[in-house]
């Protein structure tokens, strides 16, 4: 690139900044409508009419369409992302992924999250970041929660570039 | 009487109830789904997925990459949902997803099939007219290299139960 690739992203998160016990509230939430659960729970494949008949949901116990508990995840997951991997060079894995509560359509999510291990990878020029994410509605609800593992930069090697 | 009375017309069922599960049973799901670089930028945008890597060219190829690398959690997802059909469409919510690896970089062009087996089923001490159910899922790409691996469980809706 002509410009220096570090100028295109944070400086107040590479594999440095973080420390166990880190705490963050995610700046932004996101209300989830029809383009986030219709659009990409379509867009995966997932056949489930339970997230897009909403006829044949309205005489379930639910009333209405449900959210597909992986794009509430990735919309939390995303809500950190900023944050947690704005300067990530690979996400290595998720896990204890719980969807807690249902989330409907006009549900307004936000994320919050916690480091809770950070290590050395396999190569300098990164480190490895182990989070905790919580997504809440607007009521306070928590809705998901998940641990992730991201391959993030270290300011180091990747600064001056 | 309407003509022709639809509710004579068979209904073509879909899904599996927990009853159609037993330990070891392999699934190869159907479709496969090739992901394209309009996909995942619409999913890491949409997503909100602000990491520069999956949506930025110029900043993956600095990277090391060919170019852009499909957003994982778009991976994830299209695993799940390739699955859904044989697994969890007839009924019961999420309980957790387990472990899940991303092995390998997902490009723009890259045809992702899905693949899983029965680890545990249990009948849902709560719910009565449910089991729980584990599965272990492999996503590959074109050459047969995994891309990912997870665990998922649902509740699953017995027969008499739906």
């Amino acid at each position: 690139m002509t410009e220096l690739l570090s100028r295109l992203t944070g400086d107040d998160n590479y594999f440095e900044d973080f420390a166990v016990g880190q705490r963050m509230r995610h700046a932004r939430g996101t209300t989830v409508d029809e383009v986030e659960n219709q659009l990409l729970t379509k867009l995966v494949m997932n056949t489930a009419d339970a997230h897009f008949n909403e006829q044949r949901m309205a005489a379930t116990p639910f009333g209405q369409r449900l959210v597909f508990g992986l794009i509430t995840g990735s919309m939390v997951i995303g809500l950190t992302t900023q944050d947690t991997a704005e300067n990530a060079l690979a996400e290595l894995g998720l896990d204890r992924l719980m969807f807690r509560a249902p989330v409907f359509h006009g549900d307004t999510l936000s994320a919050y999250t916690e480091v809770l291990e950070t290590r050395d990878a396999d190569r300098d020029d990164a480190g490895i970041v182990r989070f905790k994410h919580w997504g809440l509605k607007q009521d306070d609800t928590v809705v998901f929660e998940g641990e992730r593992e991201v391959l993030v930069k270290r300011r180091s090697h990747w600064s001056a570039k | 009487m309407p003509d022709p009375d639809f509710s004579t017309f068979p209904l073509r069922a879909k899904g599996h109830a927990y009853e159609d599960f037993a330990d070891g049973q392999v699934f190869d799901h159907h479709w496969g789904r090739t992901l394209g670089q309009g996909d995942s930028t619409l999913f890491a945008a949409t997503a909100l997925r602000f990491t520069p890597l999956y949506f930025n060219d110029e900043y993956a190829r600095a990277c090391g990459h060919p170019g852009i690398v499909v957003d994982p959690l778009l991976v994830l997802c299209t695993a799940v949902g390739l699955s859904v059909e044989d697994l969890s469409e007839a009924g019961g919510p999420f309980l957790g997803i387990g472990p899940v690896r991303f092995l390998l970089p997902v490009y723009p062009g890259d045809t992702l099939s899905a693949r899983s087996e029965v680890v545990s089923r249990r009948e849902s001490e709560k719910r009565p007219g449910f089991g729980i159910v584990t599965w272990r899922t492999e996503g590959r790409n074109q050459h047969g290299d995994l891309v990912v691996t997870y665990e998922r469980t649902n509740l699953v809706a017995k027969k008499r139960a739906r």
